[in-house]
């Protein structure tokens, strides 16, 4: 049996000295190339466990294995950050100052490659976003859509192998929302890549190969 | 071809976002190292002319007592100068400042008529003076800025003195200047029978002995002679007198206190803008930036004010060392040029500068937790 790509062990974040607890002891695993959804109320801990998953942040206990190895000891947080993972943010996080293919080329200025190659590889990932004629457009030119789809392009600039998308669709209306949401799924299939979402949308959490449920810190399913 | 995007570029439309910001930090630094150009310059240029001064009369050695501002040798020691083997000439000097008109005042030496000194200038016009006599040579720039050619007459200090001479010296502290006979200058300072040192020129050195040894055990023979005065050689002089060590010392303590301004300027400007792109700072993190990636971006912002900073002020100091070296009351004792060396020297102090305003800020802004970063409002 193939071990999992991300796993996580009696996972607890607290914080406020201990007086707030947002993951209780958490245990996870995902495969590779695997969708899945992680769904809860405000405040249930989803967020932390992706900041934990996606090496934003430290447990307080417990542990984060990609590839059998922890995060943070085995492998540095940075590194994992920068060739592993793609974050896709609600609020998009694009920076104002940048245009559109400027802005796919900020991950790769932390790697050892050519601007030529950047502005390449950024070229053919907002091509690919369907944003070939927004190129040159800055942030505050775009829609939201638009924007999110910038932000999907960014997150894929280092190739990683997992993408991890916290409320992608938390700013959109419905049209672009399923837009988007098909467009990650797309991804995911095609480049054979794990996709995990948080949302609070049961539509986008339910059509999901694999529905997580978290409660107080807890997963209930 | 898609727009490629760089570090140095990110780092600069950073800059550019706050613009009235950059510019003002700009400036302060701009200043800062233009105070360094002007006032460093002005006193090195001053260090180089005080060398050609008397390099370009052959001098080789000066006795003097320690300060080169003291005016208390006894003129007969001269004769003790002389008798020591190794001199060849030694010729009685004394100098002052002093006004000539309102607005043009000029160094006056008081050299003897047959100094050696005098063999090294060019005249344009007229001819030398005479001891005793109230004859003066004036410097062509001196005359031009005064108006005044050989047949003229020119008042100090309440004599008159006919202009007997116009020449072209080897040192812009002499085409700037005045010099009378030694005795005119001692009688008008109310210091008959002294001078401020004796020049001396040394006999050729013997065949095989290094120029920089002969000076040397010239001066020790002089001094031991002279118990008491010190003889220094030329190059030594022109850099460690007092005049040159004050200019030195108001250039670098003025430029100072101007850089220490212009670096907390950039302090404050760096520390500002992390302050307001915290949550920048986390969503690079989150896209994969190492700490030190940040730290270089802000170090680069830094740096590159430093840099433009830099390429201001020097145009600013070159500017203000032009205007000092034509205006009448400074242009004796400063040169409009500038060497390479001393733009390089300020472009790296800018860039340093920077680079030191910056590690503050670019150590807490690479140390920001990605998850505190992109939280805050």
């Amino acid at each position: 049996m193939n071990s999992p790509q991300l796993e996580v062990r009696s996972l607890c974040k607290t914080y406020d000295e201990g007086r707030i607890e947002a993951l209780r002891g958490v245990d996870l695993s995902f495969d590779a190339g695997e969708y899945v959804a992680i769904s809860g109320a405000s405040g249930s801990g989803k967020s932390t466990l992706l900041q934990l998953l996606g090496g934003l942040d430290t447990p307080t206990s417990g542990e984060v294995l990609f590839e059998n190895a922890a995060l943070g000891t085995a492998i540095s947080l940075d590194a994992y950050r920068a060739n592993r993972i793609g974050f896709i943010f609600q609020a998009f996080y694009l920076l104002p100052t940048l245009n559109a293919i400027e802005n796919v080329q900020v991950p790769m200025l932390a790697l050892s490659q050519s601007p030529r190659d950047r502005a390449q590889r950024a070229e053919a990932l907002l091509v690919e976003m369907g944003l070939e004629h927004r190129l040159k457009q800055y942030p505050n030119e775009l829609s939201a859509g638009e924007r999110q789809r910038v932000a999907i392009a960014r997150a894929l600039a280092n190739n990683p192998s997992i993408l991890m998308a916290d409320e992608p669709t938390g700013n959109l209306d419905s049209v672009n929302s399923a837009h988007i949401m098909e467009m990650l799924v797309g991804i995911q299939q095609q480049r054979g890549m794990t996709l995990i979402v948080i949302t609070h949308e049961n539509d986008i959490a339910n059509a999901a190969p694999r529905h997580i449920r978290i409660r107080d810190g807890r997963i209930v399913s | 071809m898609a727009s490629q995007l760089s570090f140095a570029g990110f780092a600069w439309k950073n800059l550019w976002r706050r613009r009235l910001r950059t510019f003002l930090t700009l400036g302060g630094i701009a200043m800062a190292i233009g105070a360094f150009v002007a006032l460093v310059g002005f006193s090195r240029s001053f260090e180089h002319e005080w060398l050609r001064l008397y390099q370009s009369a052959g001098t080789d050695i000066a006795v003097s007592e320690k300060s080169i501002l003291n005016t208390s040798l006894d003129e007969s020691l001269g004769v003790k100068i002389r008798a020591v083997p190794i001199v060849e000439r030694a010729e009685p000097m004394i100098f002052n400042l002093m006004d000539l008109t309102p607005d043009v005042n000029a160094v006056v030496f008081g050299w003897q008529a047959d100094s050696y000194e005098l063999d090294a200038l060019t005249f344009t016009s007229g001819r030398r003076f005479c001891n005793g006599q109230p004859e003066i040579l004036l410097g062509d720039t001196l005359a031009t800025n005064l108006g005044k050619k050989a047949g003229d007459t020119l008042e100090i200090q309440g004599t008159t003195f006919n202009v007997v001479g116009l020449y072209h010296g080897g040192s812009a502290l002499e085409a700037d200047a005045v010099i009378m006979p030694l005795d005119e200058l001692q009688q008008l300072s109310s210091l008959q029978g002294k001078v401020a040192a004796f020049h001396v020129r040394l006999r050729p050195a013997p065949a095989g002995e290094a120029p920089d040894k002969y000076v040397k055990r010239a001066q020790a023979e002089i001094e031991a002679a002279l118990p008491g005065l010190h003889a220094t050689p030329a190059a030594e002089r022109a850099a460690n007198n007092q005049l040159v060590g004050l200019a030195h010392g108001v250039a670098w303590g003025t430029s100072t206190i101007a850089l220490i301004v212009g670096i907390l300027g950039i302090v404050n400007t760096m520390a500002m803008s992390v302050f307001e792109r915290t949550k920048e700072i986390g969503i690079l993190r989150a896209l994969g930036w190492k700490s030190w990636n940040i730290m270089m971006l802000i170090q680069t912002e830094a740096a590159v004010l430093g840099l433009v900073g830099g390429l201001i002020g020097i145009c600013v100091g070159l500017g203000a060392l032009r205007m000092l070296s034509v205006m009448p009351q400074t242009a004796s004792v400063v040169s409009a040029s500038v060497s390479s060396l001393h733009l390089l020297e300020a472009l790296g102090i800018a860039i340093l500068s920077g680079l030191v305003a910056g590690a503050i800020p670019a150590w807490r802004g690479a140390h920001l937790s990605p998850v505190e970063a992109l939280r805050h409002e």
